[in-house]
């Protein structure tokens, strides 16, 4: 018992177990944008849509003081978010880049998020409650294991499940076929009947609902506050996540835990008094650094032959052009 | 049932009528999201209009909040023209900031007049090499540079917050006790800061004057010369371009260092003009960057017109921050921005396209 | 035998033309029904009404005597209409398996989760019947032009078509796989289905169908029984006027010094494959060479790699005897090469940019239209002026986008560009595709006259009557290697079709 004790606190452990963490909003947020991407819509709003899931999902659970009520609110506020953004380049045919980025500065630090927090009045009230993890004690202070895997809250498990039936949809199912084909060859699908601007709908509104989760995942769990900005870029670097991750749910969690570990390792060194005279902004700004590291790594013209990205993603579908 | 059709010539009026169409549509949009939020909407509306243009005191602000925004826009204009999309101008800027205000300190007061070309050096420099790479990924490895300059920002933002909270560098002022224990940049010395041209009660930071002197030669080197002709080959079809026997890589470098050049000069500007110091905190906090890039989608990207909405726009957040209190919402500059981009944005379609109604067909389906 | 489809005046039209102008046609259960017209007639058009891509704006459809319409090409699918597209719509990524059942949502349709092997069998069971086997586990992107057809016959007849559109489907097949293609057609005929076969190949016409409707400027002209018809009474029909036989032109030409010469060329493909296995060829100046084969067996990597647009991994192309150093187009331009690209929308032009920009395209660097970094704005409005006028581009003035422009006007701008920069070498690909008779005489007209004026010409087209009309030599390609090479006149279209699908000659 001693020797486990020891071994959970070291500093690997630790860190993976922040790794998960921190890992978790970035989980949600990339499986959203995965299935927008996969229907063929680029949509650089995460960040924005993080952020107003956090702080609907935060005055939310101070008004209801129900987590679940929370969750669905902020998924829904993210959802209706990416409503905007799924006319405007669905249906109007805009351009996708300038239309997510347009969503950002709507909705993001400066804009919407911070509008709805001053009028909601949510600043300054921590969350009534943390999630806890729930979870046999015996369980959670197994070696290793324990902190890693077992001592994460509902947050986490519901994630992996999440990861799970993405992955078992895009493969086995009819409309995760559908879903793929709209995104690789839309011309092909339309033809066969199948309905193109639905998919594409859908599936946005899915990812902003899973990107409002995310950010919810900060405000109600990792810092159960409200702050401008919350996020940090997590919207953004769930958007590089997608790519490393191949267009893949399950290397989506390998992605995420990988960049929320850099996120965790400032606080955990520093609280240990490690590595003193290294400036915590070298740690932080590891993740960036990475995700470009990876993004050239897989971008290279070997790697984007064999696992490319969704053929017709970022292009908006007209059928009768001719 | 609706039906969209391509639309084969482009009326001139619709090029004017769309626009200022969405920007009406934006304008009522807000209204409605005021009024939900039980706040006056013509009171803010005019309240927004004077602070931000009413007086010559209140033009002067917006002379000082466009100028960085004329820049951020130009960089981004620049970029996309060509379908880079540089998001990087934010970084771009702080690097700009960095090396101007280096710049500006090592010369002390003793060059007297070498100040200001040197921090304008210095700031096209910094901004280029920072821009630069993004650009080479994209250009000798294919990476994107929406991410790379993305993530580029963030990386800049901490340098920034390194040099003055967490070093004790050249940037950071440490001659008096209070200022060594509260973190802020030096003090730029006087031949550092830039001149001010002053027109009746007017006055134009040379910032400004220079961003319009950038839009001017933009506008030439894009529309009157080999180089502007290039980038908009290839703009329009890398494909021709590669067959025309252009150079397309070296295009994207060119493009991206002139692009970051403009956002880092605007970084100096920023020191010289108005700060006077290297300050994280205000600069990050401005996101004069992300601005730029909504400044350059509603001008289309042509550089006279990211002027105006420079300007306009300059305006309405220079009100914004002044009206900033318990009675005024806040975060309502960010909506209305983003409101009037979502409108502008679906206007275009009308441009592109023309919605047709079709009786006769029966079925409800969309025509996508 | 009862009238399986009927369309009744139907009109269609898109911004700026008529494409379908009160058309009437009809074809019976079990009958083999063609479809003939030059491009631009509307064939296209009237078979994306009846599979429901495309709402008429006039006029009705009836199914086996029933009236219909379609709001989606789903209901068409329902209603047992199938057509295989010029252009496949397939998902490269997806298998073979997975693009057969792709939207189909009757009975197997219908489950949630999808089945691999079961549905792999049944495609397997589907060819085998109608000998058009493919490997249903295949992916799309591996399989050549025709075996990618046969998954779209599958495709149709997974859905149990009643009613099948094959649009121009020999156009990627050699006249070996065409034959092939004939059998499977009278063998779904005759099993009581209805084939709808466009062409504006006459002797196709003549060999698969029962009777023929020729279309013309988007009007039905006549419906004739095969049997009864002759190939010339068809051209006539479809063109408006009496016709010979496309015929080869006896020229006059006094062969130059060579002008081109390709040494072992080889370059990689853009999937990673080895392109070009080491061609050599030369070509004098005055000189038209045919370059024949079936698209994908190299010839786009020729003609780029060539024009410097590809860099060879080995061998050596050199212009008048000075070898290039390669993967350079403007070394090429320079060298005196020209380009007339397969893909004259995308490549060619600068679709966005007006005429006139795209008239200097290439000359923009040089004296005449620049001055230092800038560039003389009045001369290169003069300069298009005078070309538009030359060439008779019709279709706007210099400001005009290129975008705009039809077929025909469009490849005369590409022409009057290329021809601008006094050329010693004009490399062509496919250039009258999609074009129509006067535009296709226009354009073979100015390559005869350039090879007249002493311009080496490489054409590399599909069609074999364009090149057996203009080449003095003509060289086949297969796999990506010259695998015959003879004077014009020397060999028959079947040994050609023959050495094109890799047979030897005799």
């Amino acid at each position: 018992m001693i020797l486990a004790a020891g071994i959970n606190d070291s500093i690997v452990v630790v860190v993976l177990a922040s790794a998960v963490v921190y890992g978790t909003p970035l989980l949600y947020a990339a499986l959203g944008e995965l299935l927008a991407e996969r229907s063929g819509v680029l949509n650089l709003g995460v960040e924005g849509m993080m952020l107003v899931g956090a702080v609907m999902g935060f005055w939310a659970d101070l008004k209801t003081g129900s987590p679940g009520v929370a969750f669905l609110v902020a998924a829904l506020s993210g959802a209706l978010l990416s409503l905007i953004h799924a006319f405007l380049v669905v249906t109007l045919r805009a351009n996708q880049i300038v239309s997510g980025l347009a969503l950002t500065i709507f909705a993001g630090a400066a804009g919407l998020s911070s509008y709805l927090a001053n009028d909601l009045n949510v600043a300054d009230h921590p969350a009534r409650h943390p999630f806890n993890s729930f979870l046999p004690h015996g369980w959670r202070t197994a070696p290793v294991v324990g902190p890693i895997l077992f001592d994460q809250s509902a947050i986490v498990y519901l994630s992996w499940i999440l990861v799970v039936a993405v992955a078992f949809y895009l493969g086995r199912t009819r409309p995760g076929l559908n879903l793929r084909a709209v995104g690789e060859a839309p011309a092909a699908a339309d033809a066969m009947g199948i309905n193109v601007a639905a998919y594409r709908y859908v599936h946005t509104l899915l990812g902003g609902a899973l990107a409002g989760l995310g950010g919810a995942v900060f405000t109600l769990w990792i810092t159960p506050q409200w702050q401008d900005g919350i996020t940090g870029g997590a919207g953004w670097i769930a958007i590089a996540l997608v790519i490393f991750a191949f267009w893949r749910p399950l290397l989506c969690i390998v992605g995420a835990y990988f960049f929320g570990a850099f996120s965790g390792i400032p606080f955990t060194f520093q609280a240990r008094g490690i590595l003193q005279g290294v400036p915590p902004e070298l740690f932080q700004s590891l993740p960036y650094v990475m995700t470009i590291v990876v993004l050239v790594v897989v971008s290279s013209a070997g790697a984007r032959r064999r696992i490319g990205a969704p053929a017709a993603l970022g292009r908006p579908y007209v059928r009768e052009e001719r | 049932m609706i039906r969209i059709e391509r639309r084969l010539e482009q009326p001139r009026w619709l090029a004017v009528a769309v626009p200022v169409g969405s920007l009406v549509a934006a304008f009522v949009v807000m209204t409605i999201v005021l009024l939900v939020t039980h706040h006056a909407p013509l009171h803010t509306f005019w309240r927004l209009i004077v602070t931000g243009f009413g007086s010559t005191f209140a033009l002067n602000s917006t002379f000082v909040a466009a100028t960085p925004l004329i820049f951020t826009g130009l960089c981004a204009s620049v970029a996309f023209r060509m379908n880079l999309f540089n998001i990087g101008g934010e970084g771009q800027l702080y690097m700009g900031a960095i090396l101007g205000a280096a710049a500006g300190i090592a010369l002390g007061n003793h060059s007297g007049w070498l100040s200001v070309p040197a921090m304008i050096a210095a700031g096209l420099v910094g901004g280029a090499a920072f821009a630069l790479i993004p650009g080479v990924l994209r250009a000798y490895l294919s990476t994107n540079e929406i991410i790379v300059s993305l993530m580029l920002n963030y990386v800049a933002a901490l340098v920034i917050d390194y040099l003055i909270f967490d070093s004790l560098s050249y940037w950071r002022d440490t001659s008096t006790p209070s200022a060594k224990v509260f973190p802020q940049g030096k003090v730029l010395p006087d031949a550092a800061t830039w001149p001010v041209l002053h027109v009746g009660g007017l006055e134009l930071p040379l910032g400004l004057l220079l961003g319009l002197a950038v839009a001017v030669l933009v506008w030439v080197l894009y529309s009157r010369t080999k180089f502007g002709f290039e980038v908009r080959v290839i703009g329009d079809s890398p494909r021709a371009a590669t067959y025309a026997g252009m150079r397309t890589r070296r295009k994207i470098l060119a493009v991206m260092a002139l692009s970051g050049a403009i956002a880092g000069l605007g970084g100096a500007s920023q020191d010289g003009d108005f700060r006077h110091t290297l300050d994280p905190r205000g600069l990050t906090a401005a996101g004069y960057g992300y601005a730029g890039i909504v400044i350059a989608a509603l001008a289309r990207y042509n550089p006279f017109a990211v002027c105006l909405v420079a300007f306009l726009l300059g305006g309405l957040q220079n009100a914004g921050y002044a009206l900033q209190g318990a009675d005024f919402p806040s975060g309502l500059v960010g909506v209305l921005q983003g409101l009037i981009l979502f409108c502008v944005l679906g206007g275009e379609l009308l441009m592109r396209y023309r919605i047709t109604l079709d009786r006769r067909s029966r079925s409800a389906e969309p025509a996508t | 035998m009862a009238a399986a489809v009927e369309l009744r005046n139907i009109t269609k039209r898109f911004p700026g033309v008529v494409a379908n102008d009160g058309v009437d046609f009809e074809a019976a259960e079990g009958e083999v029904h063609a479809l003939l017209g030059e491009n631009g007639a509307g064939k296209s058009t009237l078979s994306n009404i009846l599979t429901g891509l495309y709402h008429p704006d006039d006029g009705q459809i009836f199914l086996y005597g029933k009236p219909v319409a379609f709001s989606a090409p789903r209901e068409a699918l329902d209603a047992g209409i199938g057509m295989v597209h010029q252009h496949f719509r397939l998902v490269p990524p997806f298998t073979v398996a997975e693009n057969v059942i792709l939207g189909d949502h009757r009975g197997e349709g219908k489950r949630f989760l999808v089945h691999p092997r079961h549905i792999e069998r049944r495609v397997a069971e589907l060819g085998e019947r109608y000998r058009i086997a493919v490997d249903p586990r295949a992916r799309i992107w591996q399989l050549s032009l025709g075996e990618q057809q046969r998954v779209e016959i599958l495709k149709a007849l997974y859905r149990e078509a009643k009613i099948l559109i094959l649009d121009e489907p020999t156009a990627v097949l050699t006249p070996q796989e065409a034959d092939s293609l004939f059998e499977t057609v009278r063998v779904m005929a005759d099993e009581g289905r209805t084939v709808i076969f466009i062409s504006h190949k006459l002797h196709e016409v003549k060999a698969v169908s029962d009777r023929v409707t020729i279309l013309r400027d988007g009007k039905t002209i006549a419906t004739v029984d095969t049997a009864s018809a002759t190939p010339r009474s068809l051209a006539s029909l479809m063109v408006g006027r009496d016709v010979q036989a496309v015929e080869r032109v006896a020229r006059e030409f006094g062969t130059g010094d060579p002008v081109l010469d390709v040494v072992d060329l080889r370059a990689t493909g853009d999937r990673g494959d080895e392109a070009l296995r080491g061609v050599t060829l030369t070509l004098c100046g005055g000189e038209i060479v045919g370059i024949a084969g079936v698209a994908g067996n190299g010839q786009r990597e020729l003609a780029e790699t060539i024009t410097g647009m590809r860099a060879p991994t080995a061998g050596r192309v050199s212009v008048g005897g000075r070898p290039l150093r390669g993967g350079d187009a403007r070394e090429a331009i320079a060298a005196g090469v020209a380009h007339v690209p397969e893909d004259r929308l995308h490549t060619g032009v600068a679709p966005s940019l007006s005429i006139a920009s795209n008239l200097v395209l290439k000359s923009y660097r040089g004296g005449r239209v620049a001055r230092g970094p800038l560039l003389r704005l009045r001369a290169i409005r003069e300069h298009a002026v005078a070309l538009i006028r030359r060439y008779d581009v019709r279709g706007g003035g210099p400001e005009v986008p290129a975008r705009q422009l039809s077929g025909g006007n469009l490849q005369k701008v590409v022409l009057a560009r290329e021809f601008d920069g006094a050329p010693r070498v004009l490399v062509v690909a496919s250039p009258t595709r999609g074009l129509d008779v006067s535009a296709i005489e226009t354009v073979h007209r100015y390559i005869r006259q350039a090879a007249g004026g002493g311009v080496g010409v490489l054409l590399i087209s599909e069609d074999l009557d364009e090149i057996q009309a203009l080449a003095d030599r003509i060289a086949v390609m297969y796999e990506g290697s010259i695998v015959a090479e003879f004077e014009a006149g020397t060999a028959t279209v079947e040994e050609i079709g023959l050495l094109m699908a890799g047979g030897a000659r005799e």
